[in-house]
């Protein structure tokens, strides 16, 4: 259980001089639901980019499965197996579900230029087998059998969230980032996301290590296995969720200080 | 996808990947293609031409469709890579030391396509590297660089000075050979026991083009639907998505100027053969907009989009030059000073097509094939217009 997957090693990124992650370390074992809490503007997104490769922070290494990371570009560390959905969605709009969830397969499907073009044979039968897992194991998983084809832009917010975690899945990984998967979607859309990580947590076949970026504490003190805390860029506290919940500076940090506290809340 | 008749239910995947999925499209469309091998006999003479125009444009614009609509890079330069084709293609037939078995059994014009087509896809890979690092408005401006670097520099000032021949030039009768067949010229053809049969030249220009437009595009509509069409579609909607599911987007968009620029030079191989001369005032910047025109009025991202589009633009500038034609014949006569206005108008046929472009873009953005797709629908969900959920 105690085998790292993703290691971060004092990461420091600054824009322009604006510091946005100073000095950050931590380590993600494999199999657990790793949780990164803070304050808006903490750089909660910030790391995120950084493990996935679409921000390149100034100093500090990243270590994912015991290689160097750091360097790579994103879709290089996707092919590694690291996969993530966003914070604002970033579906492809004008596909359809059903295709924005077979490019998450891109890389497992290896026909090439020539062999497209003729789509007889050999990557026919590649896509219908790809459309057999896609079908059996993520649509039947994530219950959107009902909107597979439709255009995606055209969808409900929840929905939207709901394939873009298909999407990450479909590339089959061993660490998925989940960047607030919770936001902005009512209390049975919670519900039933919070099952579907958990699910993909759990379950024999997926056994996917989730890193998760979150607001809603309830969601994130009831999945996380340990939860880090940043503020202002530097992290403040790790541990269980019981410890970081009774960590002082972290409830210094979510609620203010004591006097302001009755002020603050409703 | 359009909307599928009441009833039609698929069984397996394979079913519903089928280009022609049920009874019907599959009649409809053997219709069709027996429809189009006929059309030489079914249309006046003069108008064969006018349908060889038309999949000239086609085989042109399939690379802008690709590239704007399919992977969202804008481009203003695709002459270039038409022109670059056409160029190949002439020379190659004309000034290679051809082995006498090739040029007797046809095979030198073929393999000289194939090559315009890599050649033209090298070049367009050469223009399409900025891509890697620019997007959208800037990016218009490197293809516009393509084209003038390519037509009025390259092409005039260096390429067409191979040979001596001056900045345009002739394609003999009798160099374009495909297996038995002279592209150009009107020449009976020995068909064994289905006896000989005479072809003039716009008919067999004309079946040598619906070839290459249903082979391009088949090559095409395969292509959109598996991984590398997939990833350009990706890039085009978001890129930054695309480059964290694993698409290398700076490879992929470099692929889709490859393949972009491989049909402008069938198209350009092409067309050189079907009026037998090259001449960089047919590949000229107002090329690469009509076509980008073409696929705005057809429908971005659509194959059958950029069908109509050709069909509509050919078409309406045909039918308007022709009239404006009969008009001022028939109004000389009875007006002379208003036939001679009208003889003006003839020249101001292309400010229908922007005007066409301008109501399209106002009316119906989505193009042709909109339309089109709301008429199947129309009359596949008839008399019940409600929809269920799925395609």
């Amino acid at each position: 259980m105690s085998e790292v997957i993703l290691e971060a090693r004092n990461i420091f990124l600054s824009f322009h001089g604006v510091a946005a992650l100073t000095d950050v370390s931590f380590r993600v074992n494999k199999g657990e639901i790793f949780s990164i809490i803070g304050p808006n503007g903490a750089g909660k997104t910030c790391m995120m980019n950084c493990i996935n490769g679409l921000y390149k922070p100034q100093k500090g290494k990243l270590f994912f499965k015991g290689k160097d990371i750091t360097g790579m570009p994103p879709h290089r560390r996707a092919t590694l197996g690291l996969s993530r959905t966003f914070q604002k969605i970033e579906l492809f709009g004008g596909m359809t579900v059903l295709d924005n969830i077979r490019l998450g397969r891109h890389m497992h499907i290896r026909t090439g230029l020539l062999a497209s073009s003729v789509y007889w044979g050999r990557n026919s039968r590649e896509e219908i087998t790809h459309r057999k897992f896609i079908e059996e194991e993520i649509i039947d998983l994530l219950e959107i059998e009902a909107v597979r084809g439709e255009v995606t832009g055209m969808l409900p917010y929840g929905l939207q969230k709901r394939i873009e975690l298909a999407r990450a899945l479909a590339l089959q990984p061993d660490v998925i980032l989940l960047d607030e998967p919770l936001a902005g979607l009512n209390l049975e859309e919670v519900e039933d996301m919070a099952r579907f990580i958990i699910d993909i947590n759990e379950d024999q076949r997926w056994k996917v290590t989730c890193v998760l970026v979150e607001h809603d504490m309830g969601v994130v003190m009831d999945l996380s296995d340990r939860v880090m805390t940043l503020n202002f860029g530097v992290k403040i506290a790790e541990g269980t969720p019981q410890e970081v919940q009774e960590n002082p500076e972290v409830i210094k940090a979510y609620l203010g200080e004591e006097e302001d506290l009755y002020a603050t809340r409703r | 996808m359009s909307y599928l008749p009441c009833g039609t239910y698929f069984e397996s995947y394979l079913e519903e990947q089928k280009w022609w999925r049920t009874p019907f499209i599959k009649g409809k469309m053997i219709l069709m293609l027996v429809l189009l091998v006929a059309l030489p006999w079914l249309i006046p003479k003069d108008w064969v031409s006018v349908v060889c125009n038309v999949n000239y444009y086609i085989l042109a614009a399939l690379g802008v469709q690709l590239l704007i609509g399919y992977c969202g890079q804008i481009t203003l330069g695709h002459a270039a890579f038409v022109a670059v084709g056409a160029y190949c293609s002439a020379m190659m037939v004309l000034f290679l030391p051809w082995p006498g078995f090739m040029v007797e059994n046809g095979l030198a014009y073929p393999l000289s396509v194939l090559c315009a087509g890599f050649m033209a896809g090298f070049w367009s890979v050469l223009f399409g590297l900025p891509s890697a690092r620019v997007k959208g408005f800037y990016l218009i401006m490197t293809t516009m660089a393509a084209q003038f670097i390519t037509v009025p520099l390259v092409i005039t000032q260096y390429v067409s000075r191979i040979g001596g021949r001056g900045h345009y030039f002739q394609l003999p009768p009798g160099t374009i050979k495909i297996g038995p067949v002279e592209i150009g010229t009107d020449s009976a053809l020995d068909l064994g026991r289905l006896g000989i049969w005479d072809f003039d030249a716009d008919t067999k220009v004309y079946y040598w083009s619906l070839f290459l437009v249903l082979l391009c595009l088949l090559a095409m509509g395969n292509l959109v639907r598996s991984k590398v069409g997939r990833a350009w579609v990706a890039i085009r909607d978001n890129d930054i998505a695309a480059e964290t599911m694993g698409v290398d987007i700076i490879w992929y968009k470099l692929l889709a100027f490859f393949v972009a620029g491989f049909f402008a030079g069938i198209a350009g191989a092409f067309y050189a053969s079907s009026i037998a001369f090259v001449s960089p005032e047919h590949y000229g910047w107002e090329f690469s907009l009509i076509w980008v025109g073409v696929i705005l009025i057809g429908g971005v991202g659509s194959i059958q989009g950029l069908v109509f589009g050709s069909a509509f633009f050919v078409i309406i500038i045909e039918v308007l030059q022709r009239l404006l034609g009969y008009l001022s014949e028939g109004f000389e006569q009875s007006f002379p000073t208003l036939g001679v206005v009208l003889m003006k108008f003839v020249f101001f046929r292309d400010t229908a097509f922007g005007l066409a472009i301008i109501l399209f873009l106002i009316y119906e953005p989505n193009g042709l094939a909109y339309r089109y797709w709301q008429l199947k629908n129309y009359f596949n969900l008839w008399p019940f217009s409600y929809t269920g959920k799925g395609h």
